[in-house]
């Protein structure tokens, strides 16, 4: 509780006492922001920061820009206005990651059109011939949010004293190591500094899709030296570390490595390369960050970015967003889809536009059986291919796409989308005929017999038949009717449906324990097998169909369920994609667990997935429409924010 | 009266101390852990996590041991050195993350303490002294619907009607254009435009039952011999009336004190969620829904301590206000 707020509260109270004006006036004031914020073709630089500049106080552009061959010029939809800020709601430090994708700044980011990547923080870059040793540049001049020069002695400081060491609590990515292609062996890169500007990193076997990975699973892997020198143990020793850590108000010095470590973009110390740093305690009421001084992109006509002065950003309690958005307090946020038609018919009340971005999932309904799951009569006939089927072919499509999402989806198999590499039509359109004889025919010749009543089917041997779908409540507003409908049509071939609707922790601890025999499907998805495999492969327990392969690969066979049969051949044509030798190889062996995803179909899908929505308010220009939202692309932050303004 | 005090502050010790054993135990129950939240939530933003590391975190918060050695360790280093723990969720503090919003839920839950009294008492008071009039069933009628309307929803309702008449729902305390400025009117003003919504909504639940309970108290003691003999007397009705009793009939909102004390600690939870006021409550729904034990711990210990020191407050204050109880101590 600051003073100054104690100050209101009182006054606030005699006010009240007076009986002040109660609701006086109406509409929303705004403050009127008189500094006239036009673009000044001279100075390329905000006007804020340029006045910094005039007074002393921050050296000139051309000191904080890299050297002008280095500054990476940022392409633009239109030049831009420096100004304004971008408000919404956040749910505090929980909603960190939303803050991280719009201010992101990776080594190496995906294109805005998803073919790979290009240098984003690096200048460049060089691979020899067999994709073995990647000579990265960097930005010569480039600083830190806080004027200090950014170098290769931050990579290797970041290699060696953040990344080996586990000083932010995660094992080293699996993209440092390369894969022997005869033994299967995983080793590690070396990292090497070459000069001031290059770094090396050189793999023991090929490793063509090195970049992408990097982009995926460790996308700043570079960390301020010069800070970290300050508060990390082994540079100040522990006594020293465990008062800075208390200073930060952290428990321990461990906690501060791994929250300023991983979780660094909120935390006002600690420097940054991106657009936007934090400016105050993330645990405010109001969380401010505010733009980098030092940051190294223009616009093509060499203004600095970013546009925007700050993102400013309100604790939120509960979902109080749609009001607020559809209230125009809010000027850029995304939402769920189900929101469509509230979002719409507030568009000119609230003054802002709705956007649409496309999905990444395989589809927007769907269903998953626990291929591990521990029950002697419910393993086998999740593991027989022909129950699948039956399920798939159980569901009128068409009605569940009119019922739970207005009939904005098309009938569709789980199956990679079009336009993703290792996309194919046929398993797109593999068993997405409403049939309901044909599931009963599969089901009768599993031998799964109707009771006398014709009401239900059991077990041969009389066991009844209990399909139990679980689902982590989350909020998503279509996972009741979904689960409904699907029960109707279940039930409607004879196996016993039960919806149960859980808990979001409690979903996790029964995930991680194997308990969970049927999920709904969710949003899961990929833009690339190659690059992210989670949901195809059981490498950890995260999704559900694989439920316990996944805890055997994990924990390297002490615990959990040995593949075998397809979901074996899965991990064996992944572990050629990692040790693949050159693109087209990846290509061929991903190509291959495609395929066996298509002939298995584990993840049962009926209807396409859903866009996502953002509203952006009006006066806000330059936010692209139609790109893919994704985690593997940094959802808005694909949109490269740097480059959003607002209409002065 | 001074031993009677002395004793029942002894026996609050063993008191909280139980309680506080019971509430930790609870915590515990749900199954999982912070952990389990954490782990749901990083998944969910796209975070990777491996085994080792998340057996390092339990270990490191101490989610490995049994929960009576967390309790132990807790209560220990609140007993001897008045710490209170860390917030595994925050990495702060749990006094910090408390002592943050105090001052803004203390404030509002007064004001609307204060607006329940200010409406409770009289309205009571004339429900009772007006029985079966027009304006008895008037104010029984809004008595019961207030009762009997959730108040989240009534909080609803106004920020609708706020949005469709005025354009702005009132949410949170302050409109994000104000927030951060120097104190002058235009804040001020705005602070108290953004009050009046959670102070009706809050204050209305509890006039409404507060208004039964005083109307139904005056009329046991409006038909007290007394009354009739001081009328016979010659008292006058408004000073009879103010004088013998009202006193009488205000006593059960004296008694219940104990509980306003933790509900002004506290907030309103649910309301201070679906208006966003920035009050204790929510924070306290979040830790206990991710099972951050020390802070969720915590504050029910605080409630705790509270409602036992506010029941022996309310008793003393009845023993003040009434001779009958005051003779029984003596």
């Amino acid at each position: 509780m600051t003073m100054g707020t104690c100050r209101l509260l009182v006054a606030a109270l005699v006010l009240a006492a007076l009986g002040a004006p109660a609701f006086a006036g109406g509409g929303r004031e705004q403050t009127t922001n008189d500094d006239t914020t036009m673009m000044s073709e001279a100075t390329h630089e905000a006007p804020m920061l340029h006045a910094m500049v005039e007074d002393g106080s921050l050296p000139p552009l051309e000191e904080r820009l890299p050297i002008a061959s280095d500054v990476m010029v940022e392409e633009v939809h239109e030049e831009g206005q420096y100004g304004g800020d971008w408000r919404m709601p956040w749910k505090g430090i929980d909603d960190k990651w939303a803050l991280s994708f719009i201010t992101e700044e990776a080594l190496f980011r995906f294109r805005t059109d998803g073919e790979g990547v290009e240098p984003n923080v690096a200048k460049g870059y060089d691979v020899n011939d067999d994709a073995t040793e990647y000579t990265i540049y960097l930005r010569e001049g480039m600083k830190w949010s806080d004027g200090e020069p950014f170098t290769a002695a931050d990579v290797l400081f970041y290699w060696d004293h953040m990344l080996l060491p586990e000083t932010f609590g995660k094992a080293l990515y699996d993209c440092y190591y390369s894969v022997d292609p005869e033994t299967g062996e995983r080793v590690r890169a070396e990292v090497e500094k070459v000069d001031d500007y290059t770094v090396k990193i050189t793999h023991a076997f090929p490793s063509p899709l090195f970049l992408e990975r990097v982009a995926i699973d460790n996308k700043w892997f570079f960390a301020p030296a010069h800070f970290y020198e300050t508060i990390l143990p082994e540079f100040i020793g522990d006594a020293r570390a465990q008062e800075v850590a208390e200073e930060w108000g952290f428990a321990d010095a461990g906690a501060l490595g791994k929250w300023t470590g991983y979780y660094y973009w909120v935390w006002p110390e600690r420097p940054t390369v991106r657009a936007w740093v934090a400016s105050n305690d993330p645990n405010s009421q109001r969380f401010i960050m505010e733009r980098n001084p030092y940051f190294w992109k223009t616009d093509p006509e060499g203004n600095q970015l970013p546009y925007i002065d700050r993102i400013v950003v309100d604790k939120a309690e509960g979902d109080t967003a749609l009001l607020d958005a559809i209230s125009g307090g809010i000027d850029l946020l995304g939402f769920p889809f189900t929101d469509f038609t509230m979002l719409k018919e507030n568009e000119s009340q609230g003054d802002y536009r709705v956007i649409q971005w496309n999905s990444s999932a395989l589809a927007s309904t769907g269903v998953m059986l626990n291929q591990t799951f521990d029950d002697p009569h419910l393993r086998p006939l999740f593991r027989d291919i022909r129950f699948r089927e039956a399920l798939s072919v159980a569901v009128d499509r068409e009605a569940l796409s009119e019922i739970v999402t207005d009939g904005l989806t098309e009938p569709r198999q789980a199956a990679l989308l079009p336009g993703i590499p290792n996309y194919r039509a046929s398993w797109e359109t593999k068993w997405i005929d409403y049939d309901v004889d044909r599931a009963n025919a599969l089901l009768d010749e599993i031998g799964l017999p109707w009771n006398s009543e014709h009401t239900r089917r059991s077990f041969s041997d009389g066991t009844p038949l209990e399909l139990v779908i679980f689902y982590s409540q989350d909020g998503n507003a279509t996972r009741d009717a979904e689960s409904e409908l699907l029960k109707s049509y279940y039930e409607a071939v004879g196996i016993t449906t039960i919806i149960r609707p859980i808990d979001q922790g409690l979903y996790h601890e029964m995930k991680y324990a194997n308990q969970i025999p049927a999920s709904l499907l969710g949003g899961i998805g990929t833009v690339n097998v190659a690059f992210r495999p989670d949901n195809f492969l059981p490498l950890r327990v995260l999704t559900e169909w694989y439920g316990h392969y996944g805890l055997y690969n994990q924990t390297e066979g002490e615990e959990g369920v040995e593949p075998t049969g397809d979901v074996a051949k899965l991990l064996e044509n992944w572990s050629r994609v990692v040790a693949a030798k050159s693109r087209e190889e990846v290509d061929e062996w991903a190509d291959r667990i495609i395929d066996i995803h298509e002939k298995n179909v584990w993840m049962i899908g009926y209807t396409s997935p859903l866009p996502h929505l953002f509203i952006v308010k009006n006066d806000m220009r330059n936010v692209p429409s139609g790109l893919v939202f994704c985690d593997e692309f940094r959802g808005i932050g694909h949109g490269r924010p740097s480059q959003f303004f607002f209409e002065q | 009266m001074l031993r009677y005090v002395t004793k029942r502050l002894l026996l609050m010790i063993p008191t909280v101390f139980v309680v506080s054993l019971i509430t930790f135990y609870i915590i515990q129950l749900p199954p999982g852990d912070f952990m389990t939240t954490y782990i749901a939530e990083a998944e969910a933003a796209g975070e990777r996590l491996d085994l080792q590391a998340i057996r390092m975190m339990r270990e490191n918060y101490g989610l490995d041991r049994p929960w009576y050695v967390q309790y132990g360790k807790w209560i220990g280093g609140i007993v001897t050195r008045g710490d209170f723990g860390f917030s595994f969720k925050y990495n702060r503090p749990v006094m910090t993350i408390i002592r943050q919003r105090m001052a803004i839920t203390i404030f509002i839950s007064l004001v609307s303490l204060l607006f329940t009294y200010m409406i409770a008492i009289p309205v009571g008071i004339f429900s009772a002294t007006h029985q079966y009039t027009w304006g008895d069933y008037l104010t029984t009628l809004l008595g019961f619907l207030g009762m009997a309307t959730p108040n989240f929803l009534l909080g609803i309702i106004l920020m609708y009607l706020s949005f469709r008449w005025f354009g702005n729902p009132m949410l949170g305390l302050q409109s994000p254009e104000y927030i951060g400025l120097p104190l002058s009117i235009p804040v001020i003003v705005d602070f108290v435009k953004h009050l009046i919504i959670p102070v009706i909504v809050i204050g209305t639940a509890g006039a409404s039952s507060l208004i039964r309970v005083m109307r139904g108290q005056l009329l046991d003691e409006l038909r007290q011999p007394y009354v009739e003999t001081a009328l016979a007397k010659g008292l006058s009705w408004r000073r009879l009336l103010f004088k013998y009793p009202v006193r009488a009939a205000i006593n059960p909102i004296l008694s219940t004190l104990g509980w306003t004390l933790t509900a002004i600690f506290s907030g309103s939870t649910i309301t201070a969620i679906v208006l966003n006021l920035p009050t204790q409550g929510p924070v306290m729904y979040e830790a206990l829904l991710s099972q951050d034990m020390y802070l969720a711990g915590s504050w029910l210990l605080i409630l705790t301590v509270l409602t036992v020191i506010g029941t022996l407050v309310s008793d003393i204050l009845l023993a003040w206000l009434d001779p009958r109880i005051r003779e029984e101590y003596s």
